[in-house]
């Protein structure tokens, strides 16, 4: 796997040849750009998180076998909303310099909830320092630099494809690139002049207008994805999407803003996984023994990494699918482990079929392999074992 | 000694008076208690106002603006005008792009430049997609000042007869915000054409100033509201002159 590569995300390169010759036509060195919806760097990852970010791992290297996947994910991106620079204003305001690299994601995350809680707004003025150093090098706080260090550690052990999550990955335009971007196809409203915001506007396909600056120049997440994807989406044959369920609304305006710059998408949305049968936001800071962290020690108490690996992605995509109907049950996440350990064991004959014919069985009409058709499929009883390739190749 | 309050407030009175008889019935209009409380009653009802214009901006450029306002109100029939003066002209000011609009909803009038677009007056629901798809208009800019321009009105209209005239538009600027401008010109306008004070080919001088000259017998029409911090503090924030000539 490739390591990041500035702003294009990291790109795993086409197949092997041996794999390629036995490809579907056409299928070969087609350009796929994953773009998951980014976690902010401000607390610990929780279920929901992981699900999404395990769902993008196997969906990215499953495809990466059959075309060529750059896998976006870039905190820099990101970095600009009132979201990010307020809890790093905020820090630095209450609690001034702090030596953040000892801390724990929870700790972290604690801060950020008395964040969100104590519900000020940070004027323009107290957050421009902020988006300059962001915009001009990079810079990030140690309070999100450290929270990212420890995802990366996350990554590793589960194996999951880093994406950059340490690497400066600024968006391809300016934010006044984006909106004059906008401007010339007639898809934005720009009242700034009036005291207003900026708006996305696809009224014209019947969608309702959508802030992206508010009237005092702010940023939100969406303006965000613009600047990234409005360059980078059309470069590709496929630009698949993948984002919570609420956030619906702004994926079908996005979707359709990209195919007017000429970019083919395709949108994956993922119900977040609720604990105890409710769907909280992690800014309220309730979870517990849920976070990453603590499954994977619990789980590392028991099993070996492969079994880990394996059996995280067998509770997270199959277990709990792309809906929300199921709460997060630490007895299920331990029956998938053990079936992972008998996965392993290999105990059942194998797949003969070469691995991209058995990746292509679940494409469908997309190019992107479908990560739920092809987990589930691990698991069904009437078929024959996985391969030593694709479990490799996927899902170790 | 009349004061000019009570000069504006006998002002604002005929217009209550001429709109809602009945409110004048229940109210004493020529004291400041009595106008006050007719107003919050007319902002109670304005919540679930009967007939309303939409007007949608993509831009706003004042002259421009005039115009095309001119001309949406020459276009209201004579039936809808009643209804739309019974709820005082009420218009809802929406952000939006008339030009991504205009296949899915029909406008009464769009501004030659595509910059503004007018629906109704017509029952609140007929607007309720439209709506929906936009937002309110943030016009919370103070108001630019500009130099005094000509703005020809009604100029494709039939003049039947009546020779166009010169008046000054006289518009405050003074902790005014582009919102506030446009509702007070908005009312000023669309009712001096409905009354036919303004008609076809006429010019109209935008003059810009901190606040509108004192002497009420100069105006033909003005619109006069309270001040933010004193509702019951009566201010003018914009006027139409009597004819003006060159010298």
């Amino acid at each position: 796997m490739t390591s990041a590569t500035g702003t294009g995300g990291s790109t795993a390169g086409p197949a092997p040849a041996r794999d390629q010759a036995r490809l579907p036509r056409g299928a070969a060195r087609r350009r796929v750009l994953l773009a998951p919806i980014t976690v902010t760097p401000s607390k610990p990852l929780t279920p929901s998180h992981l699900k999404g970010l395990l769902w993008t791992d196997v969906m990215y290297r499953a495809t990466a076998r059959l075309a060529e996947v750059t896998y976006r994910y870039s905190p820099t991106t990101y970095h600009p909303t009132e979201q990010t620079l307020g809890f790093w204003e905020y820090l630095d305001r209450t609690a001034g310099e702090t030596d953040y690299s000892g801390l724990t994601e929870e700790a972290i995350g604690e801060l950020y909830v008395g964040y969100r809680a104590a519900g000020q707004r940070a004027g323009l003025a107290a957050l421009r320092p902020y988006a300059e150093a962001v915009e001009l090098h990079g810079w990030v706080h140690p309070a999100s630099a450290r929270v990212l260090e420890l995802w990366t550690a996350h990554y590793a052990r589960l194996g999951m494809h880093d994406p950059g999550l340490l690497a400066h990955q600024p968006p391809g335009l300016r934010l006044e690139e984006a909106i004059d971007r906008l401007g010339a196809v007639g898809m934005c409203l720009d009242q700034r002049a009036y005291g207003g915001p900026v708006f996305l506007d696809a009224t014209r396909y019947g969608l309702p207008l959508r802030q992206i600056v508010d009237a005092r120049g702010r940023p939100n997440y969406l303006a965000c994805a613009l600047r990234e994807l409005i360059p980078l989406a059309p470069r590709f044959d496929e630009t698949v999407l993948l984002y919570d369920r609420e956030l619906e609304p702004d994926y079908l305006l996005l979707e359709r803003t990209l195919s007017e710059f000429g970019a083919t998408i395709r949108r994956v949305t993922l119900g977040r996984v609720p604990i105890d049968g409710q769907i909280r936001s992690a800014r309220h800071g309730d979870w517990h023994d849920h976070t990453t962290g603590a499954l994977l020690s619990r789980a590392a108490a028991e099993y070996d990494e492969p079994v880990l690996r394996l059996g995280m992605r067998l509770y997270f995509i199959a277990g709990l699918g792309q809906g929300q109907q199921q709460s997060f049950r630490h007895e299920a996440l331990r029956q998938s482990l053990a079936r992972a350990a008998r996965l392993l064991s290999g105990t059942r004959t194998t797949d003969p079929a070469p691995l991209p014919e058995v990746l292509s069985r679940h494409r469908g009409d997309h190019l992107y392999v479908n990560p739920y058709r092809l987990t589930s499929g691990l698991l069904a009883r009437h078929r024959p074992a996985p391969s030593d390739d694709l479990l490799s190749a996927v899902y170790l | 000694m009349t004061t000019s309050q009570e000069l504006l407030r006998a002002e604002v009175a005929r217009r209550i008076a001429t709109a809602r008889p009945e409110l004048a019935a229940r109210f004493d209009l020529l004291t400041a208690d009595g106008l006050l409380a007719a107003q919050r009653e007319i902002t109670r009802a304005a919540q679930d106002a009967k007939v309303q214009a939409v007007c949608v901006l993509r831009d706003f450029d004042l002259p421009t603006w005039v115009r095309a306002t001119c001309a949406f109100a020459a276009r209201v029939d004579a039936s809808a005008a009643v209804g739309w003066r019974r709820d005082f002209t009420r218009t809802v000011f929406l952000a939006g792009n008339p030009d991504n609009l205009r296949d899915r909803f029909v406008f009464g009038h769009v501004a030659d430049d595509g910059s503004a677009a007018w629906q109704g007056p017509a029952p609140a629901e007929e607007s309720t997609t439209l709506r929906r798809l936009l937002k309110l208009f943030d016009g919370s800019a103070e108001l630019p000042t500009r130099l005094s321009t000509v703005v020809r009105v009604l100029a494709d209209r039939d003049p039947r007869g009546r020779a166009p005239v010169r008046r000054e538009l006289h518009v405050a600027t003074a902790g005014v915000t582009i919102a506030d401008c446009l509702v007070h010109l908005n009312h000023l306008l669309v009712e001096a054409v409905l009354d036919e004070v303004v008609g076809p080919g006429d010019e109209l001088v935008v003059r810009q100033a901190p606040w509108l000259p004192a002497s009420a017998g100069l105006f033909a029409a003005r619109r006069i509201d309270g001040t933010p911090d004193h509702p019951d503090r009566l201010r003018a924030y914009a006027a139409l002159t009597g004819e003006i000539h060159d010298a």
